[in-house]
């Protein structure tokens, strides 16, 4: 049966959402729905309609693609649809960025807790847009548009579509604005506006994205395939709505949101073992001093993500971010609605790829999101323009505490070491036609994936908040920036060592062309510590971490010369091949941009990260590392050092690989000693607080914000009750 | 009803299934009888007589000992309660200083080590590397999991806690 709200006879969308909230926390069942009785009385047309919708999003999104003049939809695929019911929770959604669905809820629930209803109005035709994250979104370049479905002049629901903007006018050029360090920095926001009636774009808001942005083409042509994306998929509900009959359309889908629930608690008793989990990952963040940064930003961040994650007897899920960080003057925080958005792009990888991918999932799960950490600021001025920096290394951790789950149950072929950040660069200034220009370079959409249980990771193509990873053609790119390329390789030992090795990232390295003027920042961008982890013995991938860039490199002087030119960054890990065969002086810097500005005949070289490897590294295949080797994924000297197998031109040695392979394991007793040894030792540097400034304001400030770790980090390394760090000076 | 035997378990355990069939199991309903055969293939190749009650990790199993539930490397060697972090009775190296964190990440490719450690934990029997933690320094070890082994047996597999 179906619970409805007795309280009101003609219930605003407002009442509708309150008694909505209530009848769940009373029943536990997404709208009081019980038993799925349309279900149970005719499978084959419930399912029936539940494909139909998700073929008109998946379609629709296609669609949109091919009137998208912006290369982050057209080319590598930054973009989604979905439907939602009128409350705003989403039925069903296409592939692509479907961190945004329950991002888009978020917005669509804010405009009705707002009486949106009342002002400015809700009508048929009507095209509302949002990037503000702490109404929903993740982050600004994050644009969502939505369109309400009427029949009959009853709202009975609504349609997303979302695009990853290249451009934003920020403080930065590009979409994700590295430098921002508050809100007012962070560019044009559209905050849950009315930008379209009667189907047609407003043309003030258009005028308003062209004189704000630095490439308005990308945005405003990607507002123009989103609405045509939300028309189609209203104009085919409508349809299909006719087909079925308008009660049954409601009914089908609140069951095919309460199904999904269901699925989520059942895939995790099905997959995963009750129990407490725990994983951590670290991200470094370094501007102290750095040209250019502004006042506030002018320090060092060491972040901690230490999770919990709990698995009920039921099969909830509930994950904790306790002991995690402050936000901070960067672009890194994020908001509840972007946190809601990592979990969900996660689950539907992992737990609900096969059945109703919907909000049910979202309301199986619960979230513990720590007041003024980076992951709840609850301070509406902080800037989020790159929150993925944080939160994409927080669900690497979430897929690895789930595959500990799933390994214990047998379900190896589902283990994976996780997802990793994937540098991406933002730039602007003159283009090489003569004016000025912003892209966010989406290459980044395809680094190597971590390892799995049982098979090398993906190389050059996984990012977890895209599973349609892709990293564009070249080509494409060259026309958009004032760069061409040298070359685009695998960087080899990128992968984090294992029985199975995490997938490689790649680089590309760029000759600016015809442009004075330059700027280059890089966001998702950790510096000095890895941000993601291995697995059951396998080490993380080593993170990027520096920019390498030569100014006036003579290339056209090279080559006529028949000089060697640089391709890459190369093999040799102490020597770019930059600085060898290029003229000019390499610079190398670390943080999350380029100091100077670049300009015609200078060189950009710039990695994508790979993942964490799995097992330990000396049960790996000897007849793998030839084929890496062979293939350019690892270097010779770098295999036989960590995985002991010894490569002979394209050969494995076997002789050689046995006595490195003891060679190893003897090392391994010589330098290891018994943890509670190891543990009496660090006591005492603790207690000196023998700590790098960063790691240590790291530890006080975790301690402030979280009762548990203090006293867990007291604990461990047996310390007084009243132990704790001094701040640092303020500057 | 989807199910497998112990052979090819046997072989996706040891990532030697072919990727054809892989792919098939990857994207096919899940077997309600994995658990069993893989505690079936897990028990028959270790050389001692505890009964396995879980696997967490590579090596690593919560077994039914004899003064009750213990973790056990497949070498034999025991870390004890399974309550207590199996990590604080293994072996450890660090690779604390630019010198051994660059044996494994060389040049550019290394951490920092006043940033970040890399903590290796050896199995004290075989010397096998079960776990790498990137840390900072003065991190404490991680409890990777603590599993609710009751509720798992009794509500989830329906049957007592062997």
């Amino acid at each position: 049966m179906t619970l409805t709200d007795p309280t009101t006879e003609n219930p605003t969308l407002h009442d509708r959402l309150l008694a909505g909230d209530r009848i769940f926390a009373e029943t536990g069942n997404y709208a009081g729905i019980d038993t799925l009785e349309l279900r149970e009385d005719d499978p084959i047309k419930y399912e029936s309609l539940h494909v139909k919708l998700r073929s008109i999003v998946v379609n629709a999104r296609d669609m949109a693609r091919r009137i998208s003049a912006s290369p982050g939809v057209r080319e590598v695929g930054e973009s989604v649809v979905a439907l939602f019911t009128p409350e705003g929770d989403a039925i069903a959604l296409s592939t692509g960025i479907m961190v945004h669905v329950h991002t888009a809820s978020r917005f669509i629930k804010w405009m009705i807790q707002n009486d949106y209803e009342e002002s400015p109005g809700i009508r048929h035709g009507d095209i509302f847009a949002n990037n503000d994250a702490f109404i929903g979104t993740v982050q600004a370049p994050d644009v969502i548009d939505v369109t309400p479905i009427f029949h009959e002049g009853e709202l009975i629901g609504w349609v997303a579509a979302v695009c990853h903007e290249l451009e934003v006018g920020g403080i930065t050029p590009g979409g994700d604005v590295a430098l921002a360090q508050e809100r007012y920095t962070e560019g044009l926001f559209v905050c849950a506006e009315k930008v379209g009636e009667n189907d047609e774009l407003r043309r003030d808001y258009l005028i308003r994205l062209e004189r704000n942005l630095r490439m308005p083409i990308y945005w405003v042509l990607d507002e123009k395939a989103k609405v045509a994306a939300c028309l189609e998929v209203r104009d085919q509900v409508l349809d299909l709505v006719d087909q079925v009959g308008v009660d049954y359309y409601k009914q089908a889908t609140k069951e095919f949101i309460e199904e999904g629930r269901r699925g989520q608690l059942s895939r995790m008793r099905q997959l995963t073992v009750p129990g407490r989990y725990r994983g951590h990952t670290f991200f470094g963040h370094v501007t102290e001093g750095k040209n250019g940064v502004l006042p506030l930003g002018n320090k060092n961040w060491l972040y901690a993500i230490p999770m919990e994650m709990e698995v009920s007897a039921e099969g909830k899920l509930s994950i904790d971010f306790d002991g995690t960080n402050s936000w901070g003057y960067h672009s890194m925080n994020c908001t509840p609605a972007g946190m809601d958005g990592g979990m969900f792009v996660t689950l539907t990888q992992h737990m609900n790829y096969d059945g109703k991918v919907n909000d049910g999932a979202w309301l199986a799960t619960e979230l513990n999101l720590p007041s003024g950490t980076w992951t709840n600021p609850e301070r509406e001025t902080v800037a989020t323009a790159t929150s993925w920096a944080l939160l994409l290394p927080a669900y690497g951790v979430f897929q690895r505490m789930l595959s500990r789950g799933f390994l214990a149950r047998g379900f190896k072929e589902e283990v994976f070491v996780g997802q990793v950040n994937s540098p991406m660069i933002e730039m602007g200034g003159e283009s090489q036609y003569g004016g000025q220009f912003g892209i966010a370079l989406f290459e980044c959409a395809a680094a190597g994936s971590g390892a799995l249980g049982i098979k090398d990771g993906l190389d050059t193509s996984y990012v977890g908040w895209n599973p349609e990873s892709d990293m564009g053609n070249m080509e494409v790119w060259e026309q958009d920036m004032p760069m061409v390329y040298l070359g685009r390789s695998i960087s080899p030992n990128s992968g984090g060592f294992g029985r199975y090795r995490g997938g490689c990232g790649f680089e590309s390295l760029w000759l600016v062309n015809n442009s004075s003027q330059l700027i280059a920042a890089t966001s998702e961008h950790s510096s000095r510590v890895f941000d993601n982890a291995g697995m059951c013995g396998g080490y993380p991938a080593p993170t990027v971490q520096l920019h390498h860039s030569t100014h006036e490199a003579g290339i056209p002087e090279r080559a006529a010369e028949r000089k060697p030119l640089p391709h890459s960054l190369g093999s040799d890990p102490h020597e770019s091949d930059l600085a060898k065969f290029a003229d000019g002086t390499t610079h190398v810097e670390e943080g999350p941009y380029l100091a100077t500005p670049l300009r015609h005949g200078d060189l950009f070289a710039h990695s994508y990260n790979g993942g964490g490897g799995y097992g330990d590294p000396l049960e790996r295949d000897p007849g793998a590392v030839a084929r890496d080797v062979a293939n350019g994924y690892v270097t010779a000297d770098v295999a036989a050092a960590v995985t002991g197998v010894v490569i002979e031109g394209t050969e494995v040695d076997e002789e050689a690989t046995r006595s490195r392979r003891e060679g190893i394991v003897r090392s391994r007793r010589e330098n290891s000693v018994p943890v509670s040894e190891w543990i009496k030792q660090q006591s005492q540097r603790i207690r000196r607080k023998d700590l790098a400034p960063e790691v240590a304001e790291m530890y006080r400030d975790s301690m402030s914000l979280s009762r548990r770790f203090a006293a867990e980090f007291r604990e461990f390394w047996q310390l007084p009750d009243d132990f704790s760090f001094e701040a640092r000076p303020a500057r | 009803m989807t199910s497998y035997d112990t052979h090819a378990i046997g072989d996706l355990i040891d990532g030697t299934l072919p990727w054809p069939a892989t792919k098939q199991m990857m994207s096919g309903y899940k077997d309600d009888t994995r658990f069993e055969t893989y505690l079936e293939v897990l028990q028959q190749r270790v050389a001692w007589p505890e009964q396995i009650l879980l696997p967490i990790g590579e090596h690593l199993y919560i077994v039914k000992g004899a003064e009750g539930r213990v973790v056990k490397c497949d070498c034999g060697h025991e870390f004890g309660d399974y309550r207590e972090n199996w990590k604080l009775q293994a072996r450890i190296r660090v690779r604390d200083d630019q010198e051994s964190i660059e044996e494994i990440y060389p040049g550019r490719y290394a951490c920092d080590a006043s940033w970040m450690e890399l903590r290796e934990f050896l199995c004290p029997g075989c010397l096998t590397l079960l776990e790498v933690e990137a840390a900072p320094p003065g991190f404490p070890v991680v409890f990777d999991f603590l599993p609710d082994i009751e509720a798992f047996y009794q509500d989830w597999l329906g049957r007592p806690v062997p």
